[in-house]
């Protein structure tokens, strides 16, 4: 990327940052008193760069990112060279939760509608509602932003993923805790949390009631999505599988949310009683192979790892990248597999990508960039045959690298 | 006027709670995580507990490590909080009256803090790293109990 470029995604952040209203929560007051009384060296915010990207139809780039209590819309028509000038998601603004497990999403319906998804935090610790706004018009303006499920209670409901079904149905599905809430009250014990979903048949306006995928879900990884061969969405998530073994499960979803099926999909078994904070990736090929990435803790050592999913196992599973190899995703183009990791070398943090021509037999290996300062997971996307990474650092800005 | 003052009061005292209960802490950078992690500069048996305020299963290790540190003069325990100061890591540490050295991610990148605690940590909490003050070195990732935590501070079993 050039400096030119990479200015023009600073300015973009500029910009954002002089149009936004800045409301003082009673929030930021406590952080900001707790700040005063630190000793030592310089003090610093939560750096939330969690930011995803997708391209439209006609191949603008389109990506969201939070920015205090407000989701912005950025576009770029020259694939993330330069920058638009942000759109508010939400006008009124709102907690969001902009981690990197916890990133806004963007996904499109048929009809054209922009849609953007995101987790807002409410008060008591580890709470959430799952929201979602649409545009009618290319991502110009929003709606009024929606909560999807119908359950309130003040409890977990976060770590929310979105795809759209061959069918054009809106499937998200989140993590949800009111299982475990149940369970707690009369004093029953319960593993880990479950998995909700939500479905809409016109187009993200609104829901039907959600309904169960599986119980005993790991607590706060991101969940993985892509759709089937036959337009089905297909779920992929951190599992705790019996006694404490934080191993991946599979979803197929039906129309209405239910699960057609659920599998166990990887086989580390890593077992803790502990939070990893590393979800993993999916991408279906056309002849419909399912690819996957994830880290696991095998043989005591934590690793990223890359394999095919077959039912009652894992085809071809190998590391990614070295030891210090994290975040990785996976996206398909055409015939044409990408996975991106990010690697910490002792100094810096590095952006690799491995491409793969022959559905996943052997990879080609590149080098794509580095970050100094702290950085969003990278986010591998996909436009026609062509296959990118897109990655947020503190430093440098909204960053696109076309795979070769 | 009168909601104003009242919310002014309200805020200050907000404020003045949380000053009271930062105190003390430490931002880390690389340098300063590695000096702390170093088994030499450790002459006693120590705990440094790596938590994060999202993580259920940190706080049910700080709560015994507090109960353990408290029954036990000879042992020290440092929490390592793996993100910035915010009210809540403040707060959350009070709650269970978790004594000992605070601290919390500075300015540094985090993957550079982290790579320097402890190289072999992939993030995942908690995390404790155990030093018998011997220069030795024991870092277990997950719930733990009274018992590991003694065998791994290198202490005898208490019959």
């Amino acid at each position: 990327m050039t400096s030119l470029h990479k200015l023009g995604a600073i300015a973009a952040l500029t910009i954002a940052a002089s149009v936004l209203p800045h409301s003082a929560s009673a929030a930021d007051a406590k952080d900001k008193a707790a700040m005063a009384g630190m000793t030592g060296m310089a003090k610093k915010a939560r750096v939330e760069l969690a930011s995803s990207a997708a391209f439209t139809r006609d191949g603008q780039l389109l990506a969201v990112a939070k920015q205090g209590d407000h989701l912005l819309l950025y576009r770029s028509g020259d694939q993330g060279a330069n920058w638009s000038p942000p759109v508010i998601v939400n006008a009124r603004p709102e907690a969001i939760s902009g981690d990197g497990e916890n990133r806004p999403k963007i996904a499109f319906a048929q009809d054209g509608g922009v849609l953007i998804s995101w987790t807002k935090p409410l008060g008591k610790p580890n709470t959430g509602e799952v929201r979602l706004a649409r545009s009618d018009d290319g991502g110009a303006s929003f709606a009024t932003p929606i909560t999807v499920h119908r359950d309130r209670q003040e409890i977990t409901h976060r770590f929310e993923t979105m795809i759209v079904g061959g069918d054009g149905r809106i499937y998200l599905a989140w993590i949800d805790k009111r299982d475990l809430e149940s369970a707690k009250a009369t004093k029953k014990p319960y593993r880990g949390a479950a998995i909700y979903a939500a479905v809409s048949d016109d187009g993200g306006r609104s829901f039907k009631p959600e309904t169960r995928v599986a119980d005993h879900s790991c607590e706060c990884c991101r969940i993985a999505a892509a759709v089937d061969t036959d337009g089905a969405p297909l779920i992929f998530w951190r599992h705790v599988f019996e006694p404490n073994e934080r191993d991946h499960a599979l979803a197929k979803l039906r129309p209405d949310g239910t699960p057609a099926s659920v599998e166990r999909a990887t086989f580390d078994r890593w077992k803790v009683d502990g939070c990893p904070h590393h979800g993993p990736a999916l991408a279906v090929a056309p002849d419909g192979v399912r690819h996957a990435v994830w880290f696991n803790q095998k043989n005591g050592e934590g690793r990223a790892f890359y394999g095919r999913l077959a039912s009652g196992g894992v085809d071809g599973q190998r590391f990614v990248g070295g030891e210090q190899a994290a975040r990785a995703d996976i996206a398909i183009a055409g015939h044409r597999i990408g996975i991106l990791w990010k690697e910490f070398d002792g100094e810096r943090t590095q952006l690799h990508a491995e491409i793969s021509e022959d559905g996943g037999a052997s990879f080609k290996r590149l080098a794509l960039g580095a970050a100094n300062g702290a950085s969003d997971h990278p986010r591998a996307i996909a436009f026609g045959k062509d296959l990118f990474a897109y990655w947020r650092t503190e430093l440098e800005g909204m960053r696109v690298f076309r795979l070769p | 006027m009168k909601r104003l003052v009242l919310i002014s009061l309200l805020l200050a005292c907000v404020a003045s709670a949380a000053s009271a209960f930062a105190a003390g802490f430490v931002a880390l950078d690389r340098k300063s995580a590695r000096t702390l992690t170093d088994g030499t500069t450790h002459t006693a048996p120590t705990i440094v507990a790596l938590w994060s305020t999202d993580c259920p299963h940190c706080k049910k290790n700080l709560g015994l490590f507090a109960d353990m540190v408290k029954a036990d003069p000879r042992l020290r325990l440092i929490t390592v909080a793996v993100e910035p100061l915010s009210a809540e890591v403040a707060t959350s540490l009070d709650r269970i009256r978790v004594p000992g050295v605070r601290y919390v991610y500075g300015t540094d990148a985090p993957e550079a803090i982290a790579f320097a605690l402890d190289p072999k940590w992939r993030g995942e909490l908690p995390r404790t790293l155990f030093f018998d003050g011997h220069g030795n070195r024991v870092a277990i990732s997950g719930g733990v109990d009274s018992a590991s935590t003694r065998k791994s501070l290198g202490l005898a079993d208490r019959r």
